[in-house]
């Protein structure tokens, strides 16, 4: 086990930078997961932790060795890939058992890590079955089994529930959850799935655009976004955006004045983004009046999209809603629970 | 069930893959049954179907004419080695062409497909000379350094190519992070992942050394050095005239293993061909 840092990490490909500057300090043992959209650079930037693509400029270290220009077997590390990369010739044992072999360890000791590897994972009927003969999820496994015999200083995965149906997914979060603290390895999880990074992490990094939008635990991340970025991108439904400025009555916006928390009291009057997570409207006969355009039971929950004023948002009510659209209802925020954003930057107001 | 024929569209169809058949299967079965057939009889008109007198005595003259064995043997081995080599070669080629970066790679592998485009016949000439000077005349090397660094090479290096470009680039890198180099990525995880597209150039080079003519009847000269095709032309009489019978057993003999090959690898031939797009 091993932290891992990185120091102004860049990568261009040719002219075109795609990663601007990096910094992430991983404790040992610590699973830290890289989210953001599609083309932010996080499986970039796991590549070039892997020693899988070269590092244009700063600094990796694992421990405290500097592992820019070490090979990826020279780095001590283990990656779970997005499509399982198992050699599809050979049997799962010998998957599992293909790096020690090729480092030289003994049949004996790789028999015994492999079988101690496939009794964690529950593949221990499986060990001379071949990929092709697997479904995703046991496929799934034997990548991480070839992982982890290995007893790397990190475990490295690539998106590695993409390819899963749902159920399945749900399923393999757990365990990769556990395999974790069971082994306590420092982890680094890729994936763009939100949910994902928000019951698996110790810390999340949030990515955009090759930039570090911001670091944290889940639910910091989740009740203090630094930027609408990350308020918009953690947490599902979206959280709602609704422009306007702020006024000494309130927060004036299309055709609404929506009440400030005191937190905001401080600020200058100028054009604001107010910021509301769906779950934090409350159902109230004296609250806000909102137009119906959809009603969407969820069972444990009931979205409700509205028109707040002339702004259309999102409200998640625990109460079965039985409105129709078109019809009005009263909403009110949850004041404790807003977040102002900066009109023009973005950035966190309040 | 979609796709389902009807009866009567299938006995059509098969009515008609039988017609189209005969081309291809009377000649082998006239080979076959004239190899067997007194010399009078093999252009008897209309032709037996089935030999009325059957005389195997040709299958010894063929021995007792010619060292035929040592011809097939010459046969069986240079295109064992031409067969090996090209694979070996091609495999390391395509795989280099298809997954290693390197400055004008594609445009060199347009200049190596540009092999292709020229007939062996132009270039038997330059060959000759080359190897008149490397003292290899009367000797099997040039049958074996032709195809291996020639045409049937980069026919061979092309398909592999277009097998290794689809070959998942994250096997490659599960395998790098495993610890192996360039050379173990290709040898053990690439090449024996490869095995359609390898049994597919085997074949096509195996059958292609195996009928070679004109450079075994350019470079060779004395009958013991002599491969089956340039062989099949020497059972003449003393006038000249061909022993057709005598011909048509040393034929049948050198068909045999082409049949055998093409028999138990026709499924990783279909899928060679497949693999690369191409048709036959």
């Amino acid at each position: 086990m091993a932290s891992v840092t990185l120091s102004n990490v860049q990568k261009s490909y040719g002219k075109t930078a795609v990663i601007h500057g990096v910094d992430v300090e991983i404790a040992d043992g610590e699973f830290v997961v890289l989210v953001g959209p599609s083309g932010c650079g996080k499986s970039t930037l796991l590549r070039m932790i892997a020693g899988l693509e070269t590092i244009t400029g700063g600094e990796v270290l694992i421990g405290d060795r500097v592992v820019n220009d070490l090979e990826p077997k020279d780095r001590d590390i283990a990656m779970v890939f997005q499509n399982y990369a198992l050699y599809p010739h050979m049997t799962v044992a010998a998957n599992m058992g293909f790096s020690l072999e090729h480092r030289g360890t003994s049949k004996a000791e790789i028999g015994k890590r492999v079988k101690w590897a496939a009794e964690i994972l529950g593949l221990s009927e499986m060990l001379e079955r071949y990929p092709r003969q697997l479904s995703g999820g046991q496929r799934q496994r034997v990548a991480m089994g070839r992982a982890i015999v290995r007893d790397p200083q990190v475990f490295l995965f690539d998106e590695p529930l993409s390819n899963l149906d749902a159920k399945l997914r749900v399923v393999m979060r757990g365990e990769i959850k556990s395999l974790h603290q069971r082994l306590k390895t420092t982890t680094i999880y890729v994936t763009h799935d939100q949910i994902e990074a928000m019951t698996m992490a110790d810390k999340i990094v949030v990515l955009n655009g090759g930039r570090v939008e911001q670091i944290g635990a889940p639910l910091d991340l989740y009740d203090r976004p630094a930027n609408k970025f990350v308020a918009g991108f953690i947490g599902s439904p979206a959280m709602n955006f609704i422009p306007g400025e702020i006024t000494a009555n309130g927060f004036a916006a299309d055709g609404v004045l929506l009440p400030l928390p005191e937190t905001a009291h401080d600020l200058s009057p100028r054009p604001m983004l107010y910021g509301i997570r769906p779950e934090h409207f409350a159902l109230t006969s004296d609250g806000i009046a909102a137009t119906v355009e959809l009603v969407e039971p969820m069972g444990s929950e009931t979205q409700v999209t509205m028109l707040l004023g002339g702004t259309p948002v999102i409200g998640a009510f625990r109460e079965r809603v039985r409105a129709e659209p078109g019809e009005t209802i009263h909403v009110r925020p949850e004041i404790a629970s807003v977040h102002l954003f900066d009109g023009d930057s973005g950035r966190r107001a309040n | 069930m979609r796709g389902e024929l009807s009866p009567g569209a299938k006995v059509a169809i098969y009515g008609l893959m039988s017609v189209l058949l005969i081309p291809f299967v009377f000649p082998t079965w006239w080979m076959i049954t004239s190899s067997v057939k007194p010399i009078s009889d093999i252009f008897a008109f209309p032709p037996d179907l089935i030999p009325r007198r059957v005389d195997f005595s040709t299958y010894a003259q063929v021995f007792e004419l010619q060292p035929f064995a040592r011809q097939y043997w010459n046969s069986a081995y240079i295109a064992a080695v031409v067969t090996a080599g090209t694979m070996l070669f091609s495999s390391m080629a395509g795989y280099a062409f298809a997954r290693i970066r390197f400055p004008f790679a594609n445009a060199l592998f347009m200049v190596v497909l540009l092999g292709l485009l020229i007939p062996s016949e132009v270039t038997i000439v330059p060959l000759f000379q080359m190897f008149l000077a490397w003292d290899m005349i009367n000797t099997h090397w040039p049958l074996i350094l032709v195809p291996i660094f020639g045409a049937p090479s980069v026919f061979a290096t092309f398909v592999m190519r277009q097998f290794f470009i689809a070959l998942p680039a994250e096997l490659e890198e599960a395998a790098r992070v495993d610890g192996l180099g360039r050379f173990k990525i290709f040898w053990t995880i690439a090449l024996p992942l490869a095995r359609p597209a390898l049994a597919a150039v085997g074949i096509f080079t195996f059958l292609h050394s195996w009928n070679l003519y004109l450079e075994p009847i350019v470079f060779l000269s004395s009958p013991e050095m002599f491969t089956l095709p340039q062989a099949l032309t020497q059972y003449t009489d003393a006038y000249g005239g061909a022993m057709w019978n005598i011909q048509l057993a040393a034929a049948t003999l050198t068909a045999v293993p082409v049949l055998i090959v093409f028999i138990i690898a026709q499924k990783q031939f279909v899928e060679g061909l497949a693999h690369t797009g191409l048709k036959g």
